[in-house]
């Protein structure tokens, strides 16, 4: 439904509005507390992290709900961490955060490099890892390296707290696995093994667009050069972030040359089920561009794990 | 002494005859050999701190007490009949102080109320009612509660479509004809004829600050502050659609976001406001959000375009001809795609057929060198091919057929150094002495050049007081606009230049029509060549008056009084006195000098030139370009502020490489409807997306354009950089790219050999 009236929107119907219709704003300060009003207010509620997709589709009046509640005041909510064999990150960790952190540096490249090719510094200064993933925009960078990471998502709501894989996690355009009431709190990334290397590139009409599509690759070699681990996102080209799991499979087990690249990059075109849109490109070209990007991210990921062993 | 005479005025290529008040003696030329010590030299703006501080007060600042919100309804139909229409919802909304619709529009008690609010909707946009709130937000909730029923009528978008309908002729406007020479003998002359046809897109203006104005009034005197590129075109309309003189009415624009053409009129919004104001007897600002100004403001014109050129072998050009469709929405004008074909070539066979075609899209406006961007591409384009036919270098090609004459006229430039900024720019991107193309992998970069021609010579009317007051500081009274160029700046300069006084004791008050000192709207690149003459002839007027006043004081002859550095100078060198001891003895005395910009000189062409090269990096894997460095060379006269110029030179660049690359407004083919009304999806550039600017210039001494030897440099940098980029796209590629802009799926296609299929979505 949100899909649809966004696009309503673009087209241009609909009243042309600047100001959200008039809301309830609560600023909770623990999860718990934030989890009641999220309960009590349900589907007429919702839960503000960075608000830079919120806070559009109120002011476009695309989404007008009754309560806001606002998690930037519960402690907590934001950090990255590692401990025993994961990365653990904060549902409010912003991009920015992302961006600098060491440890994403050092074991999870490919989340600083996905982090620093959304939108502009004001977005990415603001908006959330959290944020990114529940909104489960089919546009959204974040998305295609949690899956190329095959992290996991900890959801909190009443009932107390629930893992998903991020296969699980992505269910429709704008549609996320969270139960209404239920609040992600958490992104639990294995850390990769010595030999890993990661890319993500995105291709766009200019600097900050959202993409035309964008790859997300996260490989692992080990010692005789044989690919023990791959794991490919794609974003745009499909109506959420897809996995590219025909091009994974082959990878895995092979010793990655040219000619492997080639035909991995192939199978990630059958992967993807892009559509045509008159801003970004039509259905062919997006397939054929996804191509491109997985062979050129495979190679730099590829070199990233060779040097990393 | 009053002096009345007759001249002709241009205006982006349009002549008037004008009379013309003229006082004082001309004044003899500057030039850049004049040794001048404030004019020409890099002046920081003077209001830079204000603006980048947030202090300087622009229309969207204006905030009155009391004052009352205005906003719109808008057609979400490109072409529709209301059927019904119900307010009383919104008129029942706490907050709400009235709802307007064709039905009461008559009640707002102006002239044009009817034209503004119609029941029969000719374009998305356009306007269904208007809601007056105590606040934006309730304004907003009440547009949702007015009950419009629309009954869809079919719309047409697409000129080319229009043109093959036998029902819809009247929709077609034109031929708009010029025609020179002979053209068919011209092609029988060719050895080489190149026949190519090339779109250009609509662009969106996409000002900083939207259009806007905050109207109210002080007992019957009406204030207005609003966002335009001309005062006076604002008092004139207010006062013709209210029925009240313009002396009770003062239009103020002190800064400005932004005009690129959009903006020279009143617009509907200023007259609702001035109206409602007087209704309610309460300040009312209506102010357009983005996708407002996207809609119902105006565009730069889509276009399909025929060029075939003729040549002899060895490369002269014997024929153009140019056919243009323009599309100019409901109602607007055929911008002239012929300028460049008309006079960029010493060609003695040309002909130029131009039909506008009525849509139901908003009317298309001026925009930044209106015509002569779009044409330059086609015509530009067409001469790249022209030289690849013949094997000549482009650049050779263009020299040989360079015009010392303007073709049209047959009269002498008053000044032209195109060729010399041809040399000078091809020196600073390595034309003859780098390789033309560079292959790296999958990357390709290449170089491509065009010419551009513009006006910008500027004239009468202009009027401008100087004022040197007790302590010797200086006003500069005008009634022109700083749209965003600098002008404050450069009349500041002029004036300290000319009085000898310091720099910073310059205050340069502007963009208020109380002065009641005529001056052109700030567009066609003209403010400076009309302003800058007539600040300089009240700063003259004034030095006179300063030495005259001396030389009885001090009883010392005149002639033997010079002013330099804000101190009176006796011929021998020693100081007589300051102006603010002069001035300071005569009690709180200060001097007025009065100028009038002089009459243009008669039989010679003001023209502005510009050579553009631009070196490009296309990926051919994906279709993606950049633009790595653009040089542009500019013959725009004397400069009298380096730093003012970069800055037009960069902004017009960067608009040219958004044009080339990324802007253009898509249309839905069936319903009309607007696909990318907003920033986020019609792309315009950003620093990031933008490489190696060179703005420079070659400066021709000019004496028979106006006092100050100065031509204009607003539109000329815009003009060629689409064609450059084109040039150097087709040389990376081998393939030519005929249709702006050029997104990567439009690159890439080119170079795969794959030909697009047809969608809905239209560039219009
Ligand atoms: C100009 C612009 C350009 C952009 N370009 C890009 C781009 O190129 N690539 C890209 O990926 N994104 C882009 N974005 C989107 C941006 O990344 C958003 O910030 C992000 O999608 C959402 O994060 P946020 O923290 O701002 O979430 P919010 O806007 O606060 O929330 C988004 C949605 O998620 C819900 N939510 C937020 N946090 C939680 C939580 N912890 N648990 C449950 N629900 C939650 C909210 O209720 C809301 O429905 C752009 C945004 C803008 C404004």
């Amino acid at each position: 439904m949100e899909t649809f009236i966004l696009v309503f929107k673009v087209l241009g119907f609909g009243d042309l509005c600047l100001y959200p219709a008039s809301f309830e704003y609560y600023a909770p300060a623990s999860l718990d507390e934030a989890i009641d009003l999220l309960n009590k207010h349900r589907e007429e509620a919702r839960v503000l992290a960075g608000g830079h997709s919120l806070i559009p589709m109120m002011k476009l009046r695309v989404l007008r709900p009754a309560y806001v509640i606002d998690l930037n005041r519960v402690k907590g909510l934001k950090y990255i961490e590692e401990k025993g064999g994961e990365i653990r990150i904060g549902a409010l960790t912003t991009y920015y955060d992302v961006i600098t952190s060491d440890i994403v540096k050092r074991r999870v490249p490919i989340l600083a490099e996905c982090a620093s090719v959304v939108a502009d510094p004001q977005v990415r200064n603001w908006g959330t890892i959290g944020g990114s993933l529940s909104h489960c925009d089919p546009s959204g960078d974040m998305g295609s390296s949690i899956l190329a990471l095959r992290a996991k998502m900890v959801a909190k709501g009443s009932s107390g707290e629930r893992v998903i894989e991020s296969d699980d996690w992505f269910v429709g355009s704008f549609q996320s696995a969270l139960k209404t009431g239920e609040i992600l709190r958490e992104i639990v990334i294995p850390t990769p093994k010595p030999g890993s290397g990661g890319a993500y590139l995105k291709l766009e009409r200019k600097a900050g667009d959202y993409a035309i599509a964008a790859v997300g690759v996260q490989v692992t070699l080990d010692g005789s050069g044989s690919c023990t681990y791959a794991g490919i996102g794609l974003t745009a080209v499909g109506p959420t972030n897809l996995r590219a799991k025909k091009a994974e499979q082959a990878l895995v087990g092979r010793k990655v040359d040219d000619r492997v690249i080639e035909e991995a990059a192939r199978a990630a075109t059958e992967d993807c089920r892009p559509t045509d849109d008159p801003l970004r490109g039509s259905a062919e070209y997006k397939r054929a561009m996804v191509g491109v990007l997985t062979k050129r991210a495979l190679n730099k990921a590829l070199a990233d794990a060779k040097r990393s062993r | 002494m009053v002096k009345v005479v007759k001249t002709r005025v241009e205006f982006e290529g349009r002549f008037r005859d004008e009379y013309t008040v003229v006082e004082g003696e001309p004044l003899e030329g500057w030039s850049p050999k004049s040794g001048l010590k404030i004019v020409g030299r890099p002046h920081p703006r003077v209001d830079g701190a204000a603006k980048v501080t947030g202090s300087a007060k622009y229309t969207h600042d204006v905030y009155l007490p009391g004052m009352v919100y205005g906003k719109f309804l808008r057609s979400p139909y490109a072409h529709a009949k209301i059927t019904h229409i119900d307010a009383s919802e919104a008129e029942g909304l706490p907050g709400v102080l009235g709802v307007y619709t064709y039905k009461n529009a008559a009640t707002l008690g102006f002239g044009g109320a009817e034209k503004v609010f119609k029941q029969e909707v000719t374009y998305q946009g356009d306007v269904v009612a208007l809601v007056l709130a105590q606040d934006e937000s309730v304004a907003e909730d009440a547009l949702e509660l007015i009950r419009v029923e629309y009954e869809p009528l079919r719309p047409l978008v697409d000129p080319e479509e229009i043109m093959g309908l036998d029902s819809s002729k009247d929709r077609i406007v034109g031929p708009k004809l010029y025609e020179r020479g002979d053209l068919e003998k011209g092609f029988a002359e060719a050895d080489v004829i190149v026949e190519e046809s090339f779109k250009t897109q609509a662009a969106l203006h996409n000002c900083m600050e939207t259009h806007g104005s905050v109207a109210h009034w002080e007992g019957d005197n009406l204030v207005v502050h609003t966002s335009t590129q001309s005062v006076f075109n604002v008092r004139s309309a207010l006062s013709e659609e209210l029925g009240i003189p313009q002396s009770k009415i003062r239009v103020v624009s002190e800064f400005m976001g932004g005009g690129f053409g959009s903006k020279f009129g009143a617009g509907e919004y200023t007259v609702v406001a001035a109206a409602a104001a007087r209704l309610l007897g309460r300040p009312v600002r209506i102010v357009l959000d983005r996708v407002e100004e996207n809609l119902a403001t105006g565009n730069r014109s889509q276009t399909v375009q025929w060029v075939k050129i003729g040549a002899k072998r060895d490369g002269r050009i014997t024929a153009i001809h140019l056919k243009g469709l323009v599309n100019v929405g409901e109602d607007g004008w055929v911008a002239d795609l012929g300028g460049p074909a008309k006079m960029m070539y010493h060609c003695p066979n040309v002909k130029v057929e131009l039909y506008g075609v009525k849509t139901n899209l908003v009317s298309s406006t001026a925009f930044r060198a209106p015509g002569y961007v779009e044409g330059d591409f086609a015509l530009e384009s067409a001469v790249d091919e022209l030289a690849r036919r013949l094997n000549m270098d482009p650049l050779e090609l263009r020299l040989l057929n360079y015009a010392t004459r303007d073709p049209v006229t047959n009269s002498e430039y008053s000044s032209k150094a195109l060729r010399e900024a041809y040399l000078k720019g091809a020196e600073l991107i390595g034309w003859r002495s780098e390789p033309r193309v560079v292959r790296d992998g999958a990357k390709i970069r290449a170089k491509g050049v065009a010419g551009a021609i513009w006006w910008g010579g500027g004239g009468p009317p202009a009027y401008a007081e100087v004022k040197v007051n007790a302590d010797g500081g200086v006003t500069v009274l005008t009634a022109t606009q700083d749209i965003g160029t600098g002008t404050r700046t450069a009349l500041a300069q002029i004036a300290a230049e000319e009085l000898g006084l310091p720099f910073s004791s310059v205050r340069v008050v502007l963009g208020d029509t109380i002065t009641e000192l005529r001056s052109p709207g700030s567009g066609g690149s003209q403010t400076l060549a009309s302003m800058g003459p007539a600040v300089r002839a009240a700063a003259h007027d004034a030095k006179n008056q300063l030495l005259e006043i001396a030389s009885q004081v001090y009883d010392v002859a005149k002639e033997r009084l010079t002013i330099r550095e804000g101190s009176i100078f006796r011929s021998d060198g020693s100081v007589l006195c300051s102006v603010g001891e002069l001035l300071g003895n005569l009690g709180d005395f200060s001097v007025t000098g009065r100028g009038a910009r002089e009459p243009n000189q008669e039989g010679y062409m003001v023209n502005t030139f510009a050579a553009q090269f631009a070196e490009v990096e296309v990926d051919t894997e994906t279709g993606t370009l950049r633009v790595l460095r653009l040089v542009s060379v500019h013959d725009s006269g004397m400069v009298v502020n380096p730093l003012t110029f970069t800055s037009q030179v960069e902004g017009g660049v960067i608009m040219g490489m958004g044009y080339a690359l990324w802007e253009g407004r898509l249309v839905d083919g069936e319903s009309g409807v607007v696909i990318n009304p907003n920033l986020n999806d019609y792309l315009v550039a950003r620093c990031s997306d933008v490489g190696e600017i060179t703005p420079t210039y070659v400066e021709p001494e000019d004496p028979h354009t106006n006092s100050l030897g100065v031509k204009g440099i607003g539109e000329p940098p815009i003009i060629g950089v689409a064609p450059a980029i084109a040039n150097a796209l087709r040389e990376a590629i081998g393939v030519r790219l005929r249709e702006l802009p050029f997104t990567p799926e439009r690159v890439y296609s080119a170079i795969k050999g794959i030909n697009p299929r047809p969608t809905t979505a239209k560039y219009l």
